[in-house]
């Protein structure tokens, strides 16, 4: 066996340590709490499927799944979609130090609670807000924006894209330009430069961005309940009515487990595809 | 009509005020090699990539077949290249790097397919055809490069010193290859290089360049034998240049006098006014080097200074009395009868006939 190296040793024991407490603690105790009862409302210990049994059998429930999913899904494609032109103009036609001010300038909307910019949409999106009036003096409208899907997608938007459009500027501007110069050379024309190299060459920062606002859209509670008027109900949304609703926090533990375990699931299929090398090794 | 295959007519190409090819005119016959040489920042790769259409000239013409090409984008030209730092797509395999070329032009999966294999088995890869790229030698990426190429068949090649990375032992074959595949397709091939060796031993003419200028056109013999100026004498190295006034001049020969001795040179046919500056070149392998006097026409006594073995080859590196450097290259096997050791003394000698008047004395 490797002698472990004290030196080393401690500088990853305050990472691991952290982890420990915080992360793995937690999770291992959601995971036994899926297995508790509730009687008279209080949980007690135990070790029974009831919650698991109950959950799985509701049709709400999965109807709550698939939908959380696809929304996610949606989000990330329409987030991965919307960024790329961003991105691209950052990356390859715009000088170094517009870059640079335009990634400061996309981590502002962080500076903010994420909270109070999503309220800030009311205003814009409201049935007398600012898009319907402008949209009123054209004599269109109004249509309904707030509590709809396409709030939801908004929410999702004002989470997930300035990571977005961060992450791809970053790993578009690090591909090899030369590649690209070799393309043309072997008579590929601009356009298609994008589809034949700059894409593949940039794809495991473009699927790690993917899989951000993936994550980030299917755990977001705010989006869906705020602007999304939690019609049909997000898996998030499940779990803040089930922990209302009688204390049944060991049956929020299963819905929390399945989106975790879910979200396992998502992560190692990208990272997979996104660090899959072409050919036999 | 007859126009060369290529023709530079009076190319310039600046970058704000940096011009890095002040004027180049050049042509270039269907079927030749050439090798664009020079130190870096010469402006030869910059010459190479306004071939290819990377970059447009800022004035003059630049005629591929007889055609305009100034205006022409690189993906509507059929000039490949060979890139330093080759450029492979790290997405694709080996056979679909190949395949790249005849792709954008819209060719069928099969055909496409067939010819890339053809290609691959002629480069000797055809192990590899469904390997990673990242898995190959330095050896192989250059083989899959040239693969890459060469599948569209195209009249003229593009090469920017591609061996630069390989080791010495693979430049020397993929010289080889390179010089096989020139000969047998009877493309054009321009390589632009800042390796003496590589240019000297592939290319049937040579075009040396400086600060964006060509300072001579020709084939390695001459370049060789009789460089243009003092720069090209310099930079294909292992040349003495001696410098003094003109003391006499005649039909055929001149003599310039000089600290160390008077030494002669045949005009070939240049007319330089007596009192005046000038350089002659005498190649380091023209030079005898003997321990007695000599009654030989051009006589210097030297001190070694040191010696250099490359395979059989010495160069040994001498200083004249009044600091002047000499370079004298023999055969190994003649050093045994010389008694070589630094600090020695020697007598160095050269005929006239092998001496060579610059042209123009520019240093």
């Amino acid at each position: 066996m490797r002698r472990l190296n004290a030196y080393a040793l401690t500088f990853r024991l305050p990472i691991i340590i952290w982890q420990a407490i915080f992360f793995i603690g937690p999770l291992f105790f959601m995971i036994a709490m899926s297995f508790f009862l509730v009687k008279n409302y209080r949980m007690v210990e135990a070790f029974e499927f009831k919650n698991w049994d109950k959950m799985l059998s509701r049709n709400y429930v999965w109807d709550s799944y698939w939908y959380t999913l696809g929304l996610a899904a949606l989000s990330s494609a329409v987030a991965s979609l919307v960024a790329f032109p961003a991105a691209f103009a950052l990356a390859y036609r715009s000088s170094e130090s517009v870059r640079r001010w335009a990634i400061f300038l996309l981590i502002i909307p962080f500076f903010t609670s994420y909270l109070v910019r999503t309220f800030s949409w009311y205003v814009i999106l409201a049935e007398s807000g600012v898009i319907n009036a402008g949209l009123g003096y054209i004599g269109l409208g109004p249509y309904t924006m707030l509590n709809t899907m396409f709030g939801t997608i908004v929410g999702y938007m004002t989470l997930t894209l300035p990571l977005v459009v961060i992450l791809q500027t970053v790993s578009l501007a690090s591909a090899d330009r030369s590649l690209i110069q070799a393309s043309q050379n072997l008579g590929c024309p601009p356009w298609r430069t994008i589809f034949a190299v700059i894409l593949p060459a940039a794809k495991t920062g473009l699927i790690v961005a993917a899989l951000f606002a993936f994550i980030l859209s299917f755990g977001d509670f705010v989006a869906p309940y705020y602007l999304g008027g939690s019609k049909p109900p997000t898996l998030p949304i499940l779990i803040i009515d089930t922990t209302k609703a009688g204390q049944q926090w060991p049956r929020a533990a299963v819905v929390a487990v399945i989106m975790m375990v879910t979200l396992f699931v998502v992560a190692f299929t990208a990272i997979f595809l996104a660090y899959r090398k072409r050919g036999s090794k | 009509m007859n126009e060369p295959l290529v023709v530079l007519d009076g190319v310039q190409k600046n970058f704000g005020d940096f011009f890095a090819v002040k004027r180049a005119d050049l042509t270039i016959e269907a079927g030749e090699f050439i090798a664009i040489m020079g130190p870096s920042g010469c402006g030869k790769t910059t010459t190479l990539r306004m071939l290819a259409g990377l970059e447009a000239p800022s004035a003059g013409d630049i005629r591929i077949g007889g055609k305009r090409m100034n205006d022409v984008p690189p993906h509507q030209r059929d000039t490949p290249m060979v890139w330093q730092s080759l450029a492979l797509f790290p997405f694709l395999n080996v056979r679909e790097n190949v395949e790249f070329g005849l792709k954008m032009r819209g060719v069928s999966t099969a055909e496409r397919r067939r010819r890339a294999f053809d290609w691959i088995e002629r480069l000797e890869i055809g192990e590899f055809a469904e390997r990673n790229i990242e898995t190959l030698s330095g050896g192989q990426k250059q083989r899959v490069a040239l693969a890459r190429s060469l599948i569209t068949e195209p009249q003229l090649l593009l090469l920017d010193e591609p061996l630069s990375a390989l080791d010495a032992h693979l430049v020397i074959r993929m010289q080889g290859v390179l010089a096989r595949l020139q000969r047998e397709l009877g493309i054009t091939f321009v390589y632009v290089t800042h390796s003496h060796s590589e240019a000297f031993a592939m290319a049937d003419r040579v075009v040396i360049m400086s600060q964006g200028e060509i300072a001579q056109i020709g084939n390695p013999r001459e370049i060789y034998r009789t460089p243009a100026n003092r720069f090209v004498a310099e930079f294909v190295g292992r040349n003495n240049i001696l410098t003094g006034t003109i003391e006499s001049s005649d039909t055929d020969q001149v003599t310039i006098n000089s600290v160390i001795g008077n030494f002669s040179a045949p005009t070939e046919g240049i007319h330089q006014e007596p009192g005046s500056l000038a350089s002659i070149v005498i190649a380091a392998d023209m030079v005898r080097i003997t321990r007695e006097a000599t009654d030989a026409e051009n006589t210097v006594v030297a001190t070694l200074i040191s010696e250099e073995f490359v395979g059989s080859i010495v160069t040994l590196f001498l200083e004249a009395a009044d600091g002047t450097e000499f370079k004298v290259q023999l055969q190994e096997r003649a050093l045994t009868d010389l008694d070589v050791h630094a600090g020695g003394q020697f007598h160095l000698s050269w005929a006239t006939a092998d001496a060579h008047l610059l042209p123009e004395n520019n240093g």
